[in-house]
């Protein structure tokens, strides 16, 4: 992986964050991200990557007003920036390119 | 507006330690809202499980992905550390042994304390009610600001909430009360039992395993007497029976059906396995300030916060207060969380106790930790070379720290896990300790928390940074410049004042802090090694109380009356015992032979001051029973026993003769108590001296065995301790005989901890071992670690001077010369610690009075001193020895 590339991991959290169109936050990323791939994911490790791709300039974030079911305490929510996007898209041109051609046999277990 | 329940206040404190700043609130918020919902959905334990879960996998998570950012940024990207590092820092610690036995003992211990204080205090003194929304469960009491205590008779003013009090719902109240509960072969076990209004149980919102819990018909004066078991005993006593609910049981005098069994782990209100109803008859009028003490507690209602609730009733207390006594219009009444009423009320008592007793603790830590660090830094440093070639071939300063944090993981690691092994074991220990004693409160788990756990990781954590990754900063920042640029002409890295002050401190504390250890540790050996010198295996001793069952009175006239049955049945019962075969005689005395109160006393026509002596209380029997030899006057008599209470003589032991009357005549002689206010107690003669009893045994904290005797008979007392010398059987063959007849005297009569006096001596001096053994632990760990810390550091600075040590020599210096420039310089460093230490000490033992040395106590500071001055010098003078002998061609050439 290149520094700029994207991990599995972080192409499924930008995925949902795509899926979920400006209302995305923390708990319904790793729902998302669960419903999707039926894979029971480490809410831990979503928010540490949300950390890292916000460093990495490939989502932005908001905060929202605080509210009394949260403690007091605000969400934030998250978007795709035009980095972000493009990362996306460049990955899965690089898997299509490798997908491509394949023949279906070649994945066949001798 | 509602006051919202909350996640557990522990995990939520964890977590928001273990995340950073930018991400706190957020995780916080999103965390909170899950829970809610799964609380909801699935109830507040599991919610509460899984709030713990994910914040042991967020701290995990966030402090391993800390740890790599640092390393990153130190190193570029190839600094993680791996698998190898581990494996090589297990070599590392191999090679060394003798840096990784003393420095993972000592962190091991560090860590055991650590985490061992955090549990105990997280779970007695911040605990969670395992109730559903225990946090909105609250106790109301009235608070003596002059007597710094609860008041607790509550009776007057609890009728009163009950009519007006909206802000909490489930009002309820309970006191506890012991009864004999009788099996159908006639013997008496007592049992303690809530007597508490059905209130509480609808409070707990805890439904019954079989049956029902108590209904508000129970409460009225007349109603079938009923009680509501727990699991445990369902268990234990009745087998598990499903067919209990309708069947009668005898408590005390009364048959109770039983109309319910409660699910396993419900101990409300403390730790109770019976519950019968709470009766008052409201008809009778009940004066502000009198009655039964009592409990009370509530829920919150819908909506009110805690602090509404304090003003409604602060607004009644107003009111009852211009309505009733003077005496009590100072008392405040309170709402505070449940569990604070029983305590917190006592940790505000005791809170310079429980803040010194921290503050040790963590001092300790401290200790600790210096040394560890110390140890490690110095070998670090002797590895600069090693670095600075490493670096030479392309190393990354952050590939090398993370090389030698993951080195020192490894050591830190391992010592966390024997610490929490060594916590585990303590807490069991405690467990059974609070077992064997009744119980503890059902708010308490004392197993390790998943917290203490988590807890425990972050410490090995810290511990790995502190001992690796510190020095390996500095062992690769300014030095390793030097060390490269002076590659081959061996190594060389400096320990400035800094490590000077550490010497300095380090001999200061040891001989501050350890001896007061090593007299406590000394002290606890001393009685587990006592021997009473008297046949304890033929002593069968209990403690009995006569219950008096007076319901809820506060009729003084009834309580008097029951009084003197309680002692006629006392008479009664050593009577017909000391007529059962095998019995050789019976004594009753307020303690066991070593047991008994301490005070001080003052002697007429004496000049010396007052002393404090040991007392107890005995009846005409107790010398013949123990066959203790009375060496001058004569013991008790009947006609002693006629004379009213304040007129009756007193015995005195041969030590008390000695140490107060200077070994005078001292029959005839008066004694009496000194008294803390105005009033003066009585003079009371001495008629008679015995032998010190029992011989063997001194309390090492007293220093002294002096002590008198009181006369009481057995009709006198309504609880005390009955003991009974058996011939031709053992104690624990007579107990049924005993458990039967007070029985057949009468149910309401109990015996409490029938045993063997051997039995009961064994389990005193069993307490002694153990505490004796924590107090060798922890001084021995230190004592070790500050030896070793020396010796490292001592040796370190003597030994960069060991070129100049050649130099000196190669130029014809006399060896004499030289070593005592080197030592004199070791010996002023180990002096300055000692004249500190000792400062400390005296300051310390000032401070508390002279209790902490204890007299004897500051013996041992001149040999703890001498310890440490003997090991900074032996640490001195090796390497000096060894720079004698550098050749002084080799010594010029390195130069």
């Amino acid at each position: 992986m290149t520094h700029q590339g994207l991990g599995e991991f972080e192409q499924m959290v930008l995925l949902a964050i795509a899926h979920l169109r400006g209302e995305a936050y923390g708990i319904p990323i790793v729902e998302e991200i669960d419903r999707r791939t039926g894979r029971s994911v480490a809410r831990a490790a979503v928010y540490i990557t949300l950390r890292r791709l916000e460093e990495k300039g490939f989502v932005s974030s908001w905060m929202s007003d605080p509210t009394p079911e949260r403690g007091g305490k605000p969400r934030r929510y998250v978007k795709l920036t035009s980095d972000g996007a493009r990362a996306l898209r460049e990955a899965r041109q690089v898997a299509e390119r490798m997908w491509n051609g394949l023949d279906p046999a070649s994945l066949r277990a001798r | 507006m509602s006051a919202p329940s909350r996640p557990p206040r522990l995990p939520r404190i964890l977590l928001r330690h273990a995340l950073p700043e930018d991400t706190r609130d957020v995780v916080d918020g999103d965390l909170h809202e899950l829970y809610m919902t799964r609380r909801a959905t699935s109830g507040a334990a599991a919610a509460a499980t899984w709030y713990w879960l994910q914040t042991l996998s967020f701290t995990m998570r966030f402090t391993l992905d800390r740890v790599a950012r640092v390393i990153r940024s130190l190193a570029g990207g190839d600094a993680t550390p791996s698998g190898l590092d581990l494996k090589l820092g297990a070599r590392m610690l191999a090679k060394s042994p003798g840096l990784t036995l003393v420095g993972g003992f000592g962190m091991a211990i560090g860590v055991a304390l650590a985490a061992g204080a955090y549990a105990f205090f997280n779970s007695y003194f911040y605990p969670e009610l395992p109730l559903h929304e225990g946090d909105r469960i609250v106790a109301l009491g009235k608070f003596d600001p002059k007597r710094q205590r609860e008041d607790e008779q509550l009776l007057h003013d609890f009728r009163v909430w009950q009519r007006e009090l909206r802000s909490v719902v489930d009002l309820g109240a309970f006191l506890t009360i012991q009864r004999n509960l009788v099996s159908e072969t006639g013997q008496g076990e007592p049992i303690k039992i809530a007597e508490m209004t059905a209130s509480g149980f609808r409070l707990t919102r805890v439904p019954p395993l079989l049956g029902r819990t108590l209904i508000d018909a129970d409460e009225r004066s007349g109603a079938p007497r009923v009680v509501v078991i727990g699991y445990d005993v369902w268990q234990s006593q009745f087998a598990g029976d499903q067919a209990i609910v309708g069947r009668e049981i005898r408590i005390g005098r009364d048959a109770h059906t039983i109309v319910g069994v409660m699910p396993r782990g419900f101990r409300f209100p403390i730790n109770h396995q019976y519950w019968i109803p709470l009766r008052f008859d409201p008809r009778v009028p009940v004066a502000p300030g009198t009655g039964p003490n009592l409990d009370v507690f509530g829920r919150l209602a819908r909506g009110v916060t805690r602090e509404a609730a304090q003003a409604e009733l602060s607004a009644i207390g107003r009111h009852l207060a211009a309505e009733g006594p003077k005496e009590l219009a100072h008392l405040e009444p309170r709402v505070v969380p449940y569990v604070d009423i029983f305590v917190n009320a006592e940790a505000e008592n005791e809170s310079t106790t429980y803040a010194l007793m921290r503050f040790l603790i963590a001092f300790l830590l401290v200790v600790v930790a210096m040394n560890v660090a110390v140890l490690v830094y110095a070998r670090t440093v002797t590895r600069t070379g090693e670095i600075a070639v490493r670096t030479a071939l392309g190393a990354t300063r952050g590939r090398i720290v993370s090389q030698l944090f993951a080195e020192a993981f490894v050591l830190s690691g391992i010592s966390a896990a024997v610490g929490l092994g060594i916590v585990a074991i303590g807490l069991r220990m405690f467990d059974d300790y609070i077992a064997s004693s009744g119980g503890g409160p059902f708010w308490i788990d004392a197993g390790i928390s998943l917290g203490t756990i988590l807890y425990t990781v972050m410490l090995a954590v810290l511990g790995a940074v502190i001992v690796g990754v510190f020095p390996a900063l500095r062992a690769t920042g300014a030095q390793l410049r030097e060390a490269i640029g002076s590659m081959g002409s061996g190594t060389k890295a400096r320990l400035g004042p800094t490590w000077t002050a550490l010497i300095i401190a380090q001999v200061a504390i040891a001989v501050a802090i350890l001896p007061p250890a090593l007299l406590k540790g000394g002290q606890m050996v001393q009685l587990a090694l006592q021997k009473p010198g008297f046949a304890t295996g033929e002593y069968l001793s209990t403690q009995f109380l006569v219950d008096r069952d007076v319901e809820a009175s506060t009729d003084s006239i009834a309580a008097r009356a029951a009084m003197d049955s309680s002692r006629a049945i006392v008479k009664k019962l050593v009577e017909r015992i000391a007529t059962e075969p095998g019995v050789v005689g019976v004594t009753v005395t307020s303690s066991d032979p070593w047991g008994g109160g301490h005070d001080r006393v003052e002697v007429d026509r004496a000049d010396g001051p007052s002393e404090r002596v040991g007392y107890s209380t005995v009846d005409t029997s107790y010398f013949r029973l123990f066959g203790v030899r009375v060496l001058a006057g004569r013991g008790f008599g009947a006609a002693d026993a006629a004379l009213p209470g304040n007129q009756r003589p007193v015995i005195v032991n041969r030590s008390f003769v000695t140490e107060l009357i200077g070994g005078g005549d001292p029959i005839g002689r008066r004694i009496r108590y000194l008294s803390d206010g105005d009033e003066v107690n009585p003079w009371h003669t001495i008629v008679g001296v015995v032998e010190d009893f029992p011989a063997g045994i001194v309390n090492p904290a007293e220093r002294s065995v002096r002590g008198m005797y009181h006369l009481a008979m057995p009709g006198e007392w309504d609880r005390a301790k009955l003991t009974i010398r058996l011939r031709g059987q053992t104690p624990e063959a007579f107990a049924p005989t005993l458990r039967r007849t007070a029985m057949s005297i009468d149910p309401m009569l109990q015996l409490n901890g029938t045993t063997s006096l051997y039995a009961t001596y064994r389990e005193n001096t069993r307490a002694a071992a153990q505490l004796a053994l924590v107090i060798a632990l922890i001084s021995g760990s230190v004592l070790l670690l500050s030896a070793a810390g020396i010796h490292a550091l001592m040796s370190f600075t003597v030994n960069q001077r060991r070129r100049e040590i050649g130099i000196r020599s190669a130029l014809g210096g006399s060896t004499r010369r030289i070593l005592t420039s080197v030592l004199a310089r070791a010996t002023r460093q180990l002096t300055l610690g000692v004249g500190i230490g000792l400062t400390m000490a005296v300051v310390l033992d000032l401070a508390a009075g002279g209790e902490l040395m204890n007299g004897t106590g500051l013996l041992l500071v001149p040999g703890t001193a001498a310890f440490m001055l003997v090991v900074g010098l032996i640490a001195a003078a090796g390497p000096a020895r060894r720079g004698l002998r550098v050749q002084p061609t080799e010594a010029l050439r390195a130069e």
